[in-house]
């Protein structure tokens, strides 16, 4: 049995890498998809369009003015000279953020009254703004800490210390890199697997293939090997090029990584194996191979994480094979931790891997008899 | 230009449309499912946070702290805590985000106006959650402090904060107008991307060129009938986003379908080229796939602000159609705002448009070779 | 642009190659209006794509010419508006009923409004489709979709006709139908100019041109060429025991081959073979029941010259 499998594998893996634009589309694709994901999905805030609008124009004033343009959150790009000007930017759109330091800032300041600073927020990025608001008031508060104390003040007001773990410089790069490993090995196992298979019934070969002694659990298992080969080539490739060029951290082991995206290619080809199932042409592979994928992982953690999402959505991401392998994938780069802790995502996606597998392959069989 | 001949065309796909009952059956179900889930699955709420305390005071002051995280409505606590081990577990495991350690003087010195000071560990794999995550964090403190009345030793600076068009902030104002533009763009190439290519495929292309229709009249004839059903999509689009999904409609409901009719036509001309260019239906869905999918989600602005990246891609972003169409669709969703604010992005649009078409037409070449 | 007296199709020198090979090598056509003109050859010799340049589908590599009157170079598109044109797929709208072909193809050739009912029941008529109208193309026998496409070709009474490859694949007695048909509109004054590569339709037309590997090897009216390029006579000959003639026959070096389930010998002298021939089977002990001359089919034309270029 091992010998057929092994000569269909290399026919297999001969189809695959013959033709040129397959070959240019393994390589080029997930080069592509890293790129992106490294340079295009920052959800960091940096260099928010502000306008600010000083009316007071003391030295306390411009000192914040400075402190807000230094701290490389905000960039100032208008001046306006009122509040309806003000407005028009936000309306506009050409400034997120817009801070207003009122007349007799400096004033207020010094008698050790509240003094007013007037900031409005394009809402519509609610992510950006908040996190903007939240800027602002942190350097509003470095500011009056730096500022002399007014007369009289007797009792002290606790404060935090913060550490952050894992991702210290919080980019959100560190945080999406390491997933694109799992998008990338999920799309290109799946296409690869459920048109591998549907082409053989498409041509007709596969009625050729039945007729000779090679039994069904064979075909395919061979027309696994080249998605699998594919996929962890790929991780490679994405590991190696997010560690150098993007100084995405890798604190884990790499054997087990490895390990790992092994179990998980056991339910992704499982599901190439079931979408071969219910298409008739290789056309049909590759739009339900997208159409899957798609909402796959959206509802996986890779973007937004799932204790945000509804309950119910909640429930049907513990069948997504790729929410358990992202946890482990995050884990091995960031957290640096191994089998000791991920052990029940290891165990879950080997039984979902398994019986993904086996009724897919139930159901490859009854397809052809 | 004959009219008659643009009806006889319109009539023909129109039947051939309506007999496909499953690509029909798609064109309607296709977006309301992605706006589904993506509308839930999609959210930068960040609530519900899991969190541990390690109390090593177990005073007054400390349950205090404690109680100021638990009564907001973004920290959950998932359990109390005795050592750091065990912080370090369920951190590691993603049991929980943030460890909130209480020192075991804590009490003690507030009640005699110490310095005081608390430690916060914060799960950074997430960075934009972490610091959403943080800035409550932040927050609480300050709450914490005016409830015990524990003054502050600086200047108070008080910032009044007003955020515009969103003021609940909810993420999904944010995404969804988005999120329309991005489900038109992949529905509109997806339709026409398969017209032009699957009647070379049938053979009947050969026999439609050698009549005397005209290129512009095939491809006008051709879009009319996917332009009613990607209008009939947007407007089913909108509706759910209003009424079920609750996004508010601010400004001008004319001026939002005027713009959906116009980005239309460039997305539907669009998926029209892919189909004359390549005369393929398995290339050119696959094409239409990824050129209309990856850019709108990627470049649009949909999600990720452009202003993050590198200054090569946004420069790219301003030739993705989407980008324009998602403003538009932000503004007339969010801000209310009409044509005076927008009148460059109509424009830049309806140029788009119009290019397109005329590249349609121009490659509609009544040959074979 | 009016069209020349008696011609309706004149080409010159009309070549077409992709990269390096030539599909069809400086053909030369005069094609007269009225007349049913057949173009024969087997599979690949240049047929279709020679009607798709006359079509103004194709662009020739070399030579010139006019259809219709209008020049084939510039004039494509004009061309088109006198002519009909029914591709080698019969390419009708298989997912379309057959009266939303007619429906469809009427408007595109933009017929009259005043018309456009007589036409339709016209083509429903001579298609044998009345009671079918309703019916999705895609059911029909191939013998009726072949006429619907002829009919949906013509609903605009083109002064030409193209036909590529119009009986391939229907059955005998639709085929007998189907050149009756274009005998009649022949007959009314339409010009048609039909391909194929069954040699026994050559009848059927007035004049014929032979093509094999992109040129024309022969022209003329199918008695023309039977005589002119038929040097040699054909004795046909029935036995009872076919392969052991014609194994005797070869053997003495006399050109034959097997024909159905007799023989056909090609002779200089069929006389004198008639006698050579008897001697030779009777010593083989092979009984003739049957020898006669009969006139040379075009399929032994077209062999004779292929072998002859």
């Amino acid at each position: 049995m091992m010998e057929r499998i092994k000569y269909l594998a290399i026919k297999e893996l001969i189809q695959t890498f013959r033709d040129r634009r397959r070959r240019i589309l393994i390589t080029i694709s997930p080069l592509i998809q890293l790129f992106l994901f490294g340079y295009v999905a920052i959800l960091d805030v940096n260099n928010v369009s502000t306008a600010l609008l000083d009316l007071d124009k003391s030295q306390e004033s411009r000192e914040l003015a400075r402190r807000f343009e230094g701290s490389g959150y905000f960039t100032i790009t208008a001046l306006p000279g009122s509040p309806e000007e003000m407005g028009h930017l936000l309306d506009r759109g050409a400034v997120l953020v817009a801070i207003q330091i009122n007349r007799g800032f400096s004033r207020d300041i010094k008698k050790g009254v509240p003094a007013g600073l007037q900031v409005l927020v394009d809402g519509t990025d609610s992510n950006t703004a908040l996190i903007a608001m939240g800027y602002v008031s942190t350097i509003v508060g470095i500011f009056s800490r730096d500022l002399p104390a007014p007369a009289g003040v007797t009792a002290e007001k606790a404060y935090f210390r913060t550490r952050v773990w894992y991702n210290p410089d919080l980019k959100s790069r560190n945080f999406f890199l390491p997933g694109v490993i799992a998008l990338i090995i999920m799309l290109t196992c799946l296409m690869v697997t459920s048109m591998a298979i549907v082409r053989e019934r498409e041509v007709g070969t596969i009625e050729q293939l039945m007729v000779t002694p090679i039994r069904p659990l064979e075909l395919v298992l061979a027309k696994m090997v080249p998605a699998s080969v594919i996929g962890i080539a790929q991780m490679v490739l994405v590991t190696a090029l997010g560690v150098l060029w993007f100084h995405v951290p890798i604190k884990g082991t790499f054997p087990f990584l490895f390990l790992c995206t092994g179990v998980y290619l056991l339910s992704v080809l499982g599901i190439g194996l079931f979408i071969s199932t219910i298409s008739k042409t290789q056309q049909q592979a590759l739009m339900a191979s997208f159409l899957f994928f798609q909402p796959a992982v959206l509802l996986s953690g890779f973007a937004t994480p799932i204790e945000n999402m509804p309950q119910v959505f909640q429930y049907i991401t513990y069948a997504s094979p790729l929410r358990y392998f992202l946890v482990i994938v995050r884990g091995v780069f960031l957290k640096g931790v191994g089998m000791e802790v991920l052990w029940p995502q290891v165990l879950a996606l080997l039984v979902l891997g398994t019986a993904i597998f086996l009724l897919s392959a139930m159901r490859f069989k009854k397809r052809l008899a | 230009m004959g009219l008659l001949r643009i009806k006889a065309m319109a009539q023909k796909e129109w039947i051939q449309i309506r007999r496909d009952r499953l690509s029909l059956a798609m064109a309607f179900l296709l977006p309301v499912m992605l706006l589904l889930i993506y509308a839930y699955a999609i959210t930068f709420d960040v609530n519900e946070i899991l969190m541990v305390v390690y109390d090593q005071d177990k005073g007054s002051m400390s349950r205090e702290l404690s109680a100021e995280f638990t009564r907001s409505d973004y920290f959950t606590l998932v359990a109390s805590l005795d050592s750091y081990e065990q912080i370090d577990r369920y951190l590691d495991s993603d049991r929980a985000r943030v460890a909130l350690v209480i020192p075991v003087d804590f009490s003690k010195r507030i009640r005699t106006a110490k310095p005081t000071s608390a430690e916060v560990i914060v799960d950074g794999s997430n960075s934009n959650t972490a610091t959403i995550a943080l800035q409550y964090i932040a927050a609480i403190g300050e709450q914490f402090n005016r409830r015990q009345g524990l003054s502050p030793a600086s200047p108070t600076i008080e910032v009044k904060n007003r955020v515009w068009y969103n003021p609940e902030l909810k993420s999904r104002n944010f995404v969804i107008p988005g999120l329309i533009a991005l489900i038109m763009s992949v529905i509109a190439s997806v339709l026409t991307s398969l017209t032009v290519a699957r009647e070379w495929d049938r053979g009947t292309m050969e026999q439609l060129i050698s009549t005397p229709v005209k290129p512009v009249e095939l491809v006008i004839g051709k879009l009319i009938p996917y332009f009613l059903i990607g209008f009939a999509d947007t407007v089913l689009c909108v509706l759910i986003s209003t009424f079920l999904l609750k996004v508010p409609l601010r400004g001008s409901v004319g001026l939002l379908f005027a713009v959906s009719a116009i980005f239309l036509v460039g997305g539907l001309s669009f998926g029209l080229l892919l189909s004359t260019v390549t005369k393929n239906q398995v290339l050119a869905s696959q094409l239409g796939m990824l050129t209309s999918f990856l850019p709108s989600f990627l470049f649009s602005g949909f999600i990720f602000n452009i202003s993050n990246m590198p200054v090569p891609l946004q420069a790219f972003t301003y030739t993705v159609s989407a980008r324009y169409f998602v403003s538009v669709l932000k503004g007339i969703f969010l801000k209310g705002i009409g044509m005076r604010f927008m009148a460059l992005e109509v424009a830049l649009l309806s140029l788009y448009g119009a290019v397109v078409f005329l590249l349609a037409c121009r490659k509609l070449r009544k040959r074979i070779d | 642009m009016t069209d020349g007296a008696e011609t309706a199709v004149e080409v010159r020198g009309l070549s077409r190659t992709f990269g390096t090979f030539v599909a069809v090598d400086a053909i030369d056509l005069r094609i007269r209006k009225g007349e049913i003109f057949g173009f024969l050859g087997p599979n690949g010799a240049g047929k279709s794509t020679t009607i798709r340049m006359l079509c103004g589908l194709l662009m020739p590599t070399a030579g010139s010419g006019t259809v219709g009157g209008c020049d084939i170079l510039t004039q494509s598109e004009s061309i088109k508006k006198r002519i009909g044109y029914m591709s080698q797929k019969f390419s009708l709208y298989d997912d379309l009923t057959v009266e939303e072909n007619i429906a469809f193809f009427g408007g595109v050739y933009q017929v009259a409004k005043a018309k456009k009912g007589t036409r339709k029941a016209w083509v429903l008529e001579m298609a044998g489709l009345a009671e079918e109208r309703a019916a999705l193309t895609r059911t029909l026998a191939k013998g009726f979709k072949q006429r619907l496409a002829l009919g949906c070709a013509i609903l605009h009474e083109p002064p030409l006709l193209f036909l590529d490859e119009p009986t391939s694949g229907v059955d005998p007695l639709s085929r007998r139908k189907f050149w009756s048909l274009i005998r009649e509109l022949a007959d009314g004054g339409t010009t048609i100019f039909v391909t194929t590569h069954y040699m026994e339709e050559a009848d059927y037309c007035d004049r014929l041109a032979l093509i094999y590997r992109g040129r024309i090897i022969a022209e003329g009216t199918p008695t023309e060429l039977r005589q002119r390029h038929m040097k040699r006579e054909i004795l046909e000959i029935e036995t009872d025991s076919t392969i052991g003639a014609l194994e005797v026959l070869l053997a003495s070096g006399i050109d034959c081959a097997v024909f159905g389930s007799t023989l056909h010998c090609t002779v200089e002298d069929a006389a004198a073979s008639d006698r050579t021939i008897r001697r030779l089977l009777d010593t083989s002990a092979i009984t003739v029941d049957r020898m006669e001359r009969v006139m040379p089919s075009l399929e032994d034309v077209f062999v004779t010259l292929i072998e002859v270029s």
